[in-house]
């Protein structure tokens, strides 16, 4: 008797103990919920101080090649007219530009220009030159809730050169595709909609908003190491790297089989 | 050739030849080392695995060797089965038997792979548990063969080839080449020749190769339809809806197909379906060149080209909007979509077959009036590079 009360004194125990943790949880959820700040969203295009902001980070760092009214050196960078803020998001919060040089094509560096540097040249490019707009929503409400569909339409219209699990892959004369880790879903539904460098464009009617937060919460679900079940991915690239492991291992196996049925006892 | 394997210089270890009474009095055993031994092979060690006969470890080693050819042969016999029975014919995923379809291959490498590795266990188990593990040795010469052993066996096979007459029986010679020749055609034709099918048979519909799924099988429209990831959700393409330096991939719809599931699933998993609707940029599509015959191919800045490539067939998707390069992944052929799609790069050498396109003024959505002008795809027997 005495040992079948203990045994539920246990799992009562225990089952105390996971209510409480639980409890904790939400209240911490809750609680941050609360204290945390509304996230910032870009609503520089009516701020005329923003704009001006933006004219002057603009003449500081992209007029040499951009040109004064945003038409283009020739030789130097293409008009910016009708690329429109997300274009200019993209470029600059991963670094593209300010470029450091003339390339195959720009690279990815740490960001030159601060969020808000970034935010006002936007609103610079988008008051004067007009073109695609950023949506209204921001970070993670940009993930999508069917990763399966997403996977579909990532397959269908990204993967030929992202690879199907966002690892990138080259282009011609010198230009590739990145890989997809440590890319914003800001930055994914910018380059959808503006298509930078190689990129094709994907307007909003071609790929509708539900469509792209679901290729983002794909995307999302299988970079940034979540789709390594664990060990070495060996860079994740598919037949390549993992047959070539496979040929050395499956190899050092036949020959020590061959050796074994050849020894004598 | 017993006499380069008997050393000269130890003569001594040549064996005492026995008379005709002494063989006929000889065990099978001390023939089979006379044998050795008149070769030159000394056995040290010849033990007997199962020097006690008819113990239980001895039987239960037999019945594992049997067993594991017994497994070698079930699993050939289901290999069989699997090839004659299973259902082979391609099912596209999302098919109903897709799944069974999928498995026929495994099936028959799994059940090929069990016989291999079962036979090939069970030989070795024989070999370890019944064969005894002799210890031979064997006196060799140093160095080549002795300079006469070499010039009269050179000799030998003259003599052979000249005594046989075939240098001047040409009339043999011919008649010889002539039937060998003619069973070595046989043999190879035979077989392969199994392998061959009337590659026109069906030309004239879409499942030939000088169509695709776009063909026009009455008059109805053929649309353009986009991949949205469910093939039963129809979903059209209008001009407006790409920007300028846009692409995307379409297949062929019809009306009448639009409740057909089966029908709707086909359309995009057709090989030669794919195709490219591209958006040049404005100031692009101004530089454009047209092949001839092909001028009125294109709608605007719309030009839509097949995905499959000229060279093998891999599907030509990596579009660069800035070059106006369309890059094939496989074998980095690349075209430019600006000059309809002709190589610029690579082993391809033959340009991507156009599709016509154009808007339908009653719906306003994307049809095709007709199919490709030429075949998609890599070449084949007539049709050169």
């Amino acid at each position: 008797m005495t040992k079948k009360r203990r045994a539920r004194t246990k799992l009562q125990r225990r089952l105390a103990g996971l209510l409480a943790l639980a409890i904790a949880l939400l209240g911490i959820g809750t609680l941050y919920s609360f204290l945390v700040p509304e996230p910032q969203t870009a609503q520089a295009q009516e701020d005329p101080a923003v704009v001006r902001q933006g004219e002057q980070i603009f003449n500081n760092t992209c007029i040499t090649c951009h040109g004064a009214h945003l038409e283009g050196v020739e030789g130097r960078g293409p008009s910016l007219v009708g690329v429109g803020e997300a274009a200019v998001y993209f470029q600059t919060s991963t670094g593209r530009m300010p470029a450091m040089m003339q390339g195959a094509q720009a690279e990815e560096k740490p960001p030159v220009l601060s969020p808000e540097e970034v935010d006002a040249v936007a609103a610079y490019v988008q008051a004067n030159g007009g073109g695609v707009t950023l949506p209204e929503q921001r970070g993670k409400e940009l993930r999508g809730d069917n990763p399966a569909r997403g996977g579909e339409l990532f397959r269908l219209n990204c993967a030929s050169c992202h690879n199907f699990t966002g690892r990138g892959g080259a282009l011609s004369s010198g230009k590739r595709a990145p890989a997809l880790d440590q890319v914003t879903e800001d930055q994914m539904y910018a380059a959808m909609l503006s298509g930078p460098q190689s990129m094709p464009r994907f307007s909003e009617r071609q790929l509708s908003p539900s469509e792209k937060k679901d290729i983002i919460a794909y995307v999302k679900s299988v970079t940034d190491g979540n789709n390594n079940p664990g060990g070495d991915s060996l860079g994740g690239l598919g037949p390549q790297s993992e047959g070539l492991i496979g040929f050395i291992v499956g190899m050092a196996a036949l020959i020590g089989i061959t050796l074994w049925i050849g020894a004598r006892q | 050739m017993s006499n380069d394997e008997t050393p000269d210089e130890t003569p001594d270890k040549t064996p005492q030849v026995p008379s005709d009474e002494e063989l006929s009095r000889m065990s099978r055993d001390e023939l089979a080392r006379l044998g050795m031994k008149l070769d030159g092979v000394e056995l040290v060690e010849y033990p007997d695995p199962w020097p006690v006969k008819g113990t239980r470890a001895e039987k239960r080693a037999e019945r594992a060797v049997a067993l594991w050819f017994t497994i070698a042969g079930l699993a050939s016999l289901a290999s069989v089965v699997v090839f004659i029975f299973w259902p082979a014919r391609y099912v596209a995923p999302g098919e109903d038997g897709y799944f069974l379809y999928s498995l026929y291959t495994p099936a028959l490498g799994v059940t090929l792979g069990v016989a291999i590795l079962a036979v090939g266990i069970g030989v070795l188990n024989y070999t370890r548990k019944f064969i005894p593990h002799e210890i031979a040795v064997q006196d060799r010469h140093d160095g080549g063969s002795k300079e006469l052993d070499k010039k009269t066996i050179v000799a030998q096979f003259a003599d052979f080839g000249h005594s046989s007459t075939i240098a001047r029986r040409s009339m043999i010679k011919r008649s010889l080449a002539f039937g060998g020749g003619a069973l070595g055609l046989a043999l190879t034709v035979v077989p392969l020749g199994a392998f061959l099918r009337n590659p026109h048979a069906q030309s004239a519909n879409a499942d030939g190769l000088l169509h695709t799924g776009w063909q026009h099988v009455s008059d109805e429209k053929v649309f353009l339809r986009r991949d949205t990831g469910d093939p039963s959700e129809v979903v059209l393409v209008k001009p407006e809806d790409m920007d300028a330096g846009a692409m995307e991939t379409v297949f062929p719809f019809r009306e009448s197909e639009r409740n057909d599931e089966k029908a709707l699933s086909h359309a995009l998993t057709r090989s030669d379906n794919p195709v490219m609707l591209i958006r040049l940029r404005p100031e692009d599509a101004a530089k454009v060149i047209k092949h001839v015959g092909q001028e009125d191919f294109n709608f605007g800045d719309y030009y839509a080209y097949t995905k499959v490539c000229s060279h093998l067939g891999c599907p030509t998707s990596l579009y660069e909007q800035r070059s106006n390069r369309i890059l094939c992944p496989c074998h980095q052929s690349q075209f430019d979509a600006l000059q309809y799609a002709r190589p610029v790069f690579g082993p391809a050498t033959r340009r991507l077959a156009q599709l016509p396109i154009t808007v339908d003024e009653e719906t306003g959505y994307f049809i095709s009036p007709h199919d490709f002008i030429e075949p998609v795809g890599p070449a084949y027997w007539e049709r050169r590079s």
